[in-house]
Parts: C-alpha cells; sequence; structure tokens
C-alpha cells in the first residue's frame, strides 16, 4: 500500500531540514580537515592533506590509537563472550525467573556514565587498577555487556527453542548443542553486538577521563585534550578518520545482516 | 513441560560470568556512590541537605531541568518528522533515511561536538559566512552558552527519539490510514485524528529516553558549555577532581539516579519500557 | 438512506508498475444499485482495479466515470465512495460509535446531525447496544458489520468492499454473505465487491467480472459463467469442470460432433451461436454434475466405459474419478439417490451426458 497515503509538504520540510542537521555539521568536518590553511577553516587556495600528515607523524596520536584499539578489542571479547552466554541462559530459563537479571543488563544503558566513572575512581584505587590498561578494559567490557545482550537476545528471539530441545533429546551435551546448534544460528547478533561493543569502547571517554591519566591515554581523551587546548586542522583530521572508521564497521554490520536475512 | 525440558543447572552456568562482572564491578562501584553520599565528609543528610539551603546546587539542578526540557521537545519535534517521513516513504526511500539517523548516532559524540565548535565558535565557519556576507558585523554568540549545549544536544538526543517513534509508527497499519482517506479525511485530518493518536505510545517512549539521556549527560555540555553553564554531570565532575568534594559529588550522582528511576517508574505506567529500550540499541 | 444507485463506468484501465501491468486495458459498466463481484486468484488484478476505483491508485491509462463524470484525477477523499477494507481498518483508538462517526465528523456535521445518523447505521447493522465499546472488544463478525455500517453511514455514492469476508471462519462467513445481501437490498446502493472466493461471488452478486493476469476475461450473471463459460479459465475457476479436447466433425445448424480419439462426442449448441469450423480443434467443457452414471441398456447422447479410479462421500452424494481408455481421467459428482452401485475401486462404470450438458470453451489455460 505504498504511496497511498505520501507525506505532506510540510512534514517533508521538517524531516529534509532535520536530516541536513543531522549530518552537514559532521560532513562539514571533511573539507576543514582538508584546509591548506594553519587554523580552523576550510580550504582557500586548494586542498592539502599536510593534517593527516601531521597526524600519521605523531607518536601521541599514534600511541593513542593503538591503545584505543587494543583496549576496544579486549573489551569487546569480554563483553561479547560474556554477554552471549548470557543472553543464551536468559533465553532458554524462564522468562520471570531471569527478569531481574535483564534489568541489572539494562543499568549500564540507563545510568549516566559520570555517575559510574566517579564511583570506579574510587573503587579501583583500593584495587590497584587506575591508569592501568586492566583498569579500562574492564570498565569498558562490563558496561559494553547490555549492547551484546540486547543484540543476542533479538537474535534468540527468531529462534525456535525447539531445535534445542531436539538437539539434547538426539544425545547432544549442553557445550555440543551451544556449538552445533545454537550459536551457529545466532552468530549474526553476535557480530552486530560485538561491533557495538567495540564502538563504546572506542568511543568512550567520560570513564577514561577518572580512571586513566598518564599510562593509559586513549584517543576520545587526546582528542577531548585537543579539543579543551588547542583547536587545529589536525583534530580535523582525526575526526575524519573516526568517522571513516565508524562507518567502516556500520556498512560491514549491515552487509552481514543483509547476508544473513538472505 | 516435562522434567527432561525444564532447562538445568547448566543454562544458569551461562549466566554467572556476565551477572559476576556485573555485581563486582558494576553494582559495586555504584553503590559505593550512594554509600559515600551518606557518610563524607560525615555520617547523616547533610549532603542532601545543601538542595535546600545552596544556591548553587538549586541553580545546577534548574539549569539541567531547562536544557533538558527544551532538548526533549526540540528532538521530539524534529525526530516526529522524520520518523513520520520514513514510515510513509517508498522503501528505497526509507534506507536513506534511516541512514541519515543511525550514521550521527554512532559517530563518536566528541566528533560532533568537535564540528559543532567548528562551525559556532566566535571565527567559526557560520559566524564568518555571515560576516563576509554582510548580514552581521559583529560574531554572534553561537556557543560555549546555553544556545551550544541545546544545538548539540539535540543533534545527539534526534536519532533516540526517531528509533522508538519509529518502532510505534511502523505498527500502524496504513489501511487505516487509506481507510480514512476514503471516508472523506483530509491529509491534515488523517494525521491528526488518526496518525497522532496512533503514534502516542511512542511519543511517550521517546520522551521518556530523550529525557533520561539528556539527564546526566556530559560531554556534549561541558564542550559546548566551556565551563560557563553547568549542567548536573558536569558539575559532579568539577566537585569530585577539582575541589575534592566527594560527599557533594555523589549526592549529586544519586538524585541523578533516582530522578532517572522516577521517570522511569512514572511514565511506566503509561508506556510499556520495553518500547523504549528494545530499539535503544 | 435514500435508495439512489450511482453507475459506475471504467474504460480501457490500465495500471502498469514499471514493466509489469496489473490491470491491462479492462472496461466494465456497474449499472445503478448493482452488486458486482471482481473475481480473480490473487495477482489478477481485482484489488488494483477496486484502488483505482477508490482513487488510491492512479490509473496508467484509461478513465473511471460515475455517472458519465470523469473522476479520475479526483483524490480518495474527493470520491464520496464508503469502503470495507481487507481486515476491516477500523481506528483502534476510537469506539465503535466513533469509528461510525468518523466519515461524518471529517465532513463538520453537527454532533445532534452525527448521533441521529451513526445510531440508524448501527441500528442497520444491529450493533446499537455495542456503540461504547473498542473495535479490539468485538468478534470478526462484529467488527466487519461496523465497517460497513462505517462505510453506508455518509450516503456513499458507491460501496467497495474489498475480501470484506475473507477473515471470518466459514459459518460466520455463510452467515454474513446473507446479511450482505439483505443488506444491499435494503440500501439499494452500487456494490462493487473483490473476492478470490468463488462460492462467495456466486451467492451475493448479481453480476460477476472475472479477472486473469490483469485482463477480463467475462463478466454476466452468476448463471450465464456457469452454464456459459467463455474459456476454459472461467469454467475452471468457477466450480469444477472436465476437459474435453478433439476435433470438429459434421456440423450442422443444430451443433457438431467432436471427434476425441475413437469417441464421437454430440455437441448441441444453443439456438443462435456460431457453429466452428469444420476439422478445426475445440475444447469442450464437461460439468461434474452433469454426468450420470448409466445402468445396463440405458440410453445417452453420449457414453464413455472407464473403471472408477477414486470416490469419496460427500454426504449429498459421492464423488469419482473414473478412467476412460480414450478421454482420460474423467470426474462425476453423482448425488446419493442416483447412485444405484455401491462404488468401489477398479469397478467397471458406464458414463453418459446429454448433448447439451458439454460446452465449447477457448483454451486459454497457460
Amino acid at each position: 500500500m505504498d504511496g497511498i497515503h505520501p507525506t505532506g509538504p510540510a512534514a517533508r520540510g521538517l524531516a529534509w531540514a532535520t536530516a541536513l542537521y543531522l549530518v552537514l555539521p559532521i560532513l562539514i568536518i571533511v573539507p576543514v580537515a582538508l584546509t591548506d590553511q594553519r587554523y580552523l577553516s576550510l580550504p582557500q587556495d586548494g586542498i592539502s592533506f599536510q593534517h593527516f600528515r601531521t597526524v600519521f607523524a605523531s607518536p601521541e596520536w599514534l600511541g593513542s590509537i593503538w591503545q584505543s584499539f587494543i583496549i576496544a578489542v579486549c573489551a569487546t571479547v569480554l563483553s561479547v563472550v560474556a554477554g552471549t552466554l548470557c543472553a543464551i541462559g536468559c533465553w532458554r530459563i524462564s522468562r520471570r525467573a531471569t527478569d531481574l537479571v535483564r534489568v541489572l543488563m539494562l543499568l549500564p544503558l540507563i545510568i549516566p556514565s559520570i555517575v559510574y566513572a566517579i564511583g570506579l575512581y574510587r573503587y579501583f584505587g583500593p584495587l590497584g587498577l587506575l591508569d592501568r590498561f586492566a583498569g579500562v578494559v574492564i570498565a569498558h567490557g562490563v558496561t559494553g555487556i547490555p549492547y551484546v545482550v540486547i543484540t543476542v537476545s533479538t537474535a534468540l528471539a527468531a529462534f525456535d527453542p525447539r531445535l534445542e530441545q531436539a538437539a539434547r533429546g538426539m544425545g547432544a551435551s549442553l557445550s555440543q548443542t551451544l556449538r552445533w546448534v545454537i550459536l551457529p544460528r545466532i552468530a549474526p547478533g553476535i557480530f552486530s553486538g560485538a561491533i557495538f561493543a567495540f564502538i563504546h569502547s572506542w568511543d568512550e571517554l567520560v570513564m577514561v577521563l577518572f580512571i586513566a591519566s598518564r599510562d593509559v591515554f586513549t584517543l576520545p581523551r587526546r582528542i577531548w585534550d585537543g579539543i579543551n587546548e588547542n583547536l587545529d586542522p589536525a583534530m580535523a583530521a582525526v575526526a575524519v578518520l573516526l568517522v571513516l572508521f565508524t562507518t567502516l564497521l556500520l556498512m560491514a554490520d549491515r552487509a552481514l545482516r543483509r547476508r544473513s536475512e538472505g | 513441560m516435562t522434567a527432561a525440558g525444564r532447562p538445568g543447572i547448566g543454562w544458569w552456568l551461562l549466566i554467572l560470568p556476565a551477572l559476576l562482572l556485573l555485581l563486582v564491578f558494576y553494582i559495586g562501584p555504584i553503590l559505593q556512590v550512594l554509600a559515600i553520599s551518606v557518610t563524607e565528609p560525615e555520617p547523616g543528610l547533610g549532603n542532601y541537605e545543601r538542595i535546600f539551603t545552596s544556591e548553587s546546587v538549586q541553580r545546577v539542578i534548574i539549569t539541567t531541568l531547562r536544557i533538558c526540557l527544551i532538548t526533549t521537545v526540540l528532538a521530539l519535534l524534529l525526530g516526529y518528522g522524520i520518523a513520520y517521513t520514513i514510515t510513509l516513504a517508498s522503501p528505497r526511500a526509507k534506507g536513506w533515511w534511516i541512514l541519515a539517523v543511525l550514521v550521527p548516532l554512532w559517530i563518536s559524540v566528541l566528533v560532533r561536538a568537535f564540528a559543532w565548535v567548528t562551525l559556532l565558535r566566535r571565527q567559526g565557519l557560520v559566524n564568518n559566512t555571515l560576516i563576509n556576507a554582510g548580514v552581521i558585523t559583529e560574531p554572534l554568540p553561537l556557543v560555549w552558552n546555553e544556545f551550544g549545549i541545546i544545538v548539540g544536544m539535540v543533534h545527539y538526543m534526534v536519532p533516540f527519539a526517531v528509533l522508538p517513534m519509529l518502532a510505534s509508527m511502523r505498527e500502524i497499519d496504513p489501511r487505516l490510514l487509506a481507510a480514512a482517506r476514503g471516508l472523506g479525511a483530509s491529509r491534515g485530518q488523517v494525521f491528526r485524528q488518526v496518525f497522532l493518536p496512533l503514534s502516542k505510545p511512542g511519543i511517550l517512549a521517546a520522551c521518556v529516553l530523550v529525557f533520561i539521556f539528556s539527564l546526566g549527560f556530559y560531554i556534549t555540555p561541558a564542550i559546548l558549555g566551556g565551563g560557563k553553564t553547568l549542567m548536573v554531570a558536569e558539575w559532579i565532575s568539577l566537585q569530585i577532581l577539582d575541589l575534592i568534594r566527594w560527599g557533594l559529588g555523589t549526592m549529586m550522582a544519586t538524585m541523578l539516579i533516582f530522578a532517572i528511576i522516577a521517570t522511569l517508574v512514572v511514565f511506566s505506567r503509561i508506556v510499556d519500557l520495553r518500547r523504549i529500550f528494545g530499539s535503544g540499541a | 438512506m435514500s435508495a439512489a444507485g450511482h453507475a459506475l463506468a471504467l474504460r480501457g484501465l490500465t495500471k502498469r508498475y514499471g514493466d509489469f501491468t496489473a490491470v491491462d486495458d479492462v472496461s466494465l459498466e456497474v449499472a445503478q444499485g448493482e452488486f458486482l463481484t471482481l473475481l480473480g486468484p490473487s495477482g489478477s488484478g481485482k484489488t488494483t482495479i477496486l484502488m483505482a476505483v477508490a482513487g488510491f491508485v492512479a490509473p496508467s491509462a484509461g478513465s473511471i466515470l460515475l455517472d458519465g463524470r470523469e473522476i479520475t484525477p479526483l483524490p480518495p477523499e474527493k470520491r464520496n465512495f464508503g469502503m470495507v477494507f481487507q481486515g476491516y481498518a477500523l481506528f483502534p483508538h476510537m469506539t465503535v460509535a466513533e469509528n461510525v462517526a468518523f466519515p461524518l465528523r471529517v465532513r463538520g456535521l453537527s454532533r445532534a446531525d452525527r448521533d441521529t445518523k451513526v445510531r440508524a447505521a448501527l441500528d442497520l447493522v444491529q450493533l446499537g447496544t455495542f456503540a461504547d465499546r473498542l473495535p479490539k472488544q468485538l468478534s470478526g463478525g462484529q467488527q466487519q458489520r461496523v465497517a460497513l455500517a462505517r462505510a453506508l453511514v455518509f450516503d456513499p455514492n458507491l460501496l467497495l468492499l474489498d475480501e470484506p469476508l475473507s477473515a471470518l471462519d466459514k459459518k460466520l462467513r455463510a452467515e454474513l454473505q446473507e446479511e450482505l445481501k439483505a443488506l444491499h437490498r435494503r440500501v439499494g446502493r452500487t456494490f462493487i465487491n473483490v473476492t478470490h472466493d468463488q462460492e462467495e461471488a456466486l451467492s451475493l452478486s448479481d453480476r460477476i467480472a472475472i479477472l486473469n493476469h490483469g485482463k477480463l476475461i467475462q463478466s454476466g450473471a452468476p448463471g450465464t459463467l456457469y452454464e456459459a463459460p467463455r474459456t476454459r479459465f472461467v469454467a475452471d475457476f468457477l466450480g469444477k469442470s472436465n476437459f474435453l479436447e478433439g476435433t470438429v466433425q459434421g456440423a450442422d445448424a443444430d451443433g457438431f460432433v467432436l471427434a476425441a480419439g475413437p469417441d464421437r462426442l454430440r455437441v448441441r449448441l444453443p439456438a443462435g451461436s456460431a457453429v466452428p469450423a469444420e476439422g478445426s480443434r475445440r475444447l469442450l467443457s464437461l460439468r461434474p454434475e452433469k454426468i450420470s452414471l448409466l445402468s445396463d441398456g440405458e440410453a445417452a447422447d453420449n457414453t464413455v466405459d472407464g473403471r472408477i479410479l477414486a470416490w469419496s462421500y460427500l454426504g449429498a452424494g459421492f464423488a469419482l474419478r473414473v478412467a476412460t481408455p480414450s478421454l482420460g481421467e474423467i470426474r462425476a459428482v453423482l448425488p446419493a439417490w442416483q447412485a444405484a452401485i455401491a462404488p468401489a475401486e477398479g469397478l467397471p462404470v458406464r458414463l453418459g451426458w446429454s448433448a447439451d450438458a458439454a460446452v465449447p470453451v477457448e483454451d486459454d489455460a497457460p
């Protein structure tokens, strides 16, 4: 019934204005990153890649990018393993018994990260986890679990529980059922969750501001300092790289989902 | 269900790692925040008295509520326009519209704040363009004030407003719109009397989501407020990192949690919360 | 409600979606007060025609006329047609009375006028006591009647019904068919109904238009279509039929003889029909209920011997599948009183039918 009731000009106008408001500011950083000037501005006499060269020649930026990447990978592994197992357990055990667990899993999405960050600041001190790689991985990994639980639960909702019962009925053990029946079916959901958990850690700033200072200095932390101290076009170059990276990850997710949906 | 069909202990073990991680490394720190708020600098509710006595505490609460309300209203209005257009668009156009909503959602909040600073500061692209065009002679104060915060926050929140509204609009049977037109209703009447009332659950869910996300929002207000307009989250960080006043900081953090839970409880009576978080990720 | 029907005409109506032609040059007249059914399998274009009449689909070519006036460019809300949607499309957030009042509200009627008309419309469908319920609190049949009341309350020029009974179970469907028919007589309006259910079409309609692949195949009174289908598709879609193919021999003014293998089948044509050319290939449609089982020595215009391949008991009679050496498998339906034998698989039988039982049809099978 498409087109039976098309939108009116007012709604279309509002939607277009909003879409431009959402997308244009993000696109504007591209010409700014390519400016030939030494300060934040649009290119004047032609485009230049000098600011990208600055970023790639800077051990600070490269160090932060590498550190952020390793932290995000480790945190993602933690989130995916814990989150996937939890989602499968909650799915198989009755809904009511696991309601509390589900609510608990949503808390990191609901409670502002500033509250968690100041809590961690005090909590990690005695544990010796402040400004430690492991501390940041734990913080990001734990708060990434909800993304995995949600995507995997969504994938499981479309999965017939009788398949699991049939597998067990044919003599498969729990771990065999998991490996051969359940996991292959929900792999796209796990992958989506992994991408979201990765982006969550990769972009996370608030916790890092409190629990890391010198030894651990992630990319968002360096951008934050850059915005607050020296606004130069190299920042725009970093921003462009980040946008490209995020877009690539999302496109990988889309492509994978489309393939699994056939 | 037979005994064989009942889930065994093995399934509970699957939940255990996540549960332990969350209890030890999430609930633990949060509970500690609640505890500090009534124990430091001395045991008692002294920190909470400041809500009634300290003008600066009251100011930050009122500023936060004002900005959150304005943000929620604007994000809902803009988000509704997009969600409505997506719902009625052809399948191909739908994909592009959704992309326009989802890409900003996943782009780093820092990148977005940086983009707004680039655009809105005194020598920024907007002011420069307007001055070169001769519209203004003096740069407009577009950022490092409440205006800048709201521009950046609405930009961040619109996708969160769109998702629940879109989910609820998808449930509206397009035949109802056709039926209304067939029965003689104009486009405006179809919208006001059929579409709008049917999309109300989505509006409420979006309202809750945007409001609670706005309440504790840190990065965008901190960058675009320039330290002059303080919202709750930045104020908390100031208390802890710069003034080392743990009692006050944790008190405000506790208030933040309670405000969010209260909002959820109130709205859970009129809207299914699964609507909010089912589509949140 | 005044009894004033309107006449509708479609002239060369065509709707293309890219390369796909959903409706192909359909011309059709609907008389004042007539109950017309568009009948066809899914994808035959029947719903597209209805949507074009309602104004939801813009035709690629052709025109739609109401009482001779062109209405093709009018938007749906300006056509003043009542429509009952598939699944009813009742507004879930409005009560029954509010649903029925909706078309009156958008036309700016006063509350008092609205109340009077809504009550009359609900009484018409015997739902007066349900005015304050929400649609989800009603049964399927009740929802269907609310949709009817809503479509009739504003004195529409035309009532369009899109598979109005398809969501109901079989028994309820039969009941509502009766009601719909009675309602049509009472309100005296022009009804256009779309369905894929041939029984519904036969029992409800004054006239049926049969569609396939976007083309109008045949239109006419139910009895005409059933007794004298123009093509194989019509004979097959409207009821069941046996198809016998052969070469025309010995044609005369009265009819002809069809040679199918060794068999010679006598066909009598109604007076005035064209006689097929000698030697041409023709297809006959023979309804199963027109075949009788012959006892020893009994004669008929046409006879064929065979063995029962399978049989089933229908309550009112038997259905037989009979294998014949020359005509292939033939289906026959026998009333119980006529089945003098106890059917059994492999039993040799003799089938017979009169010369006017089989009618020649065009072979439009794919």
